[in-house]
């Protein structure tokens, strides 16, 4: 069509420029998921992807959390009812352990990408 | 003399009105078409404020954007809630940006590049406020498919508007009224 103008061009372009930006808002596709722990008042950042083990102290001791494959889960506690240990392995964004008798807060933060698209074992 | 500059400005108002009328009844319109997501506009009610550019006066200009808004309040019910935030935002936005384009860039820039820019402005501004008002920065998740539809609607609206300045006898023998 001959009605079109250059501006209008250039008006097309920086929009879908804006459009395609906006999608970044999904976030990160190349994200690392982290692993956020929180014990007491102090927060700590891991890598997902980096195999160790740290020990975090609180009210009634130790809780030791491991991190191995791409998973995360507390290897052992001094709290009574061990139900982090139980809580097993997490690795997907959102996934949360926590250990209330010692305050120990374990979090795996991501993409939100990353979190799509599976199956919701707790509903499952 | 008098006189005739006298009904000359009836003759300004009622244009003004008029458009008001198509904008309140595209608005009925869009409210009609189902949408499966509420923020999917089409964006219908913004064809008299492109259509006006090139006949309406700065002030009058300001007057169309502010009854479209009433009325699109009126239409959708939502006039005296705090949605009516979000069309009154989007409205001036677009408005300001398209009137700047049309004024400065008219050479370069056709109707369609004119609606393109505003619908940029007007989802652009009710995105920031859904951020700050509704959904904090959940709101960013909704963007990519807002912006895309109000891209698309955007170039019909324009390609239409332009359309129809061109080949309108109305529009022009209104225009020639004018100089």
């Amino acid at each position: 069509m001959k009605q079109f103008k250059l501006g209008d061009i250039a008006l097309l372009v920086i929009s879908l420029a804006i459009v395609i930006s906006s999608f970044n808002s999904y976030g990160d596709f190349t994200g690392k998921p982290e692993v956020h722990v929180r014990a007491g008042n102090k927060e700590w950042v891991y890598d997902l992807s980096v195999d160790t083990f740290a020990t975090f102290y609180g009210p009634v001791g130790e809780t030791t959390m491991e991190i191995r494959d791409g998973k995360v889960h507390v290897h052992d506690s001094d709290c009574r009812n061990k139900v982090c240990i139980a809580a097993g392995w997490v690795s997907r964004p959102g996934d949360w352990i926590i250990c209330l008798p010692n305050d120990v807060f374990i979090l795996v933060e991501g993409t939100m990408a990353a979190q799509e698209g599976g199956v919701d074992d707790t509903a499952f | 003399m008098i006189r005739h500059s006298e009904s000359n400005r009836y003759a300004r108002i009622e244009f003004v009105a008029l458009l008001a009328a198509f904008a309140l009844f595209l608005s009925t319109v869009e409210y009609l078409i189902p949408k499966p997501v509420p923020f999917m506009r089409i964006g219908l009610a913004n064809l008299p404020l492109i259509i006006g550019l090139g006949i309406l006066k700065d002030r009058e200009y300001i007057m169309l954007a502010i009854l479209k808004v009433l009325g699109q309040g009126l239409v959708t019910g939502t006039i005296f809630s705090y949605i009516i935030l979000f069309s009154l935002g989007g409205t001036i936005a677009s408005a300001l940006v398209m009137y700047l384009l049309y004024r400065f860039g008219k050479r370069w820039i056709s109707l369609v590049g004119v609606s393109i820019g505003g619908a940029m402005a007007s989802n652009c501004v009710q995105l920031l406020l859904s951020q700050l008002i509704l959904f904090g920065a959940a709101a960013r998740l909704i963007a990519p498919p807002f912006l895309i539809v109000g891209l698309i609607t955007s170039i019909i609206l324009g390609i239409f508007a332009q359309q129809f300045v061109q080949t309108s006898s109305w529009y022009r023998a209104e225009l020639e009224k004018r100089s």
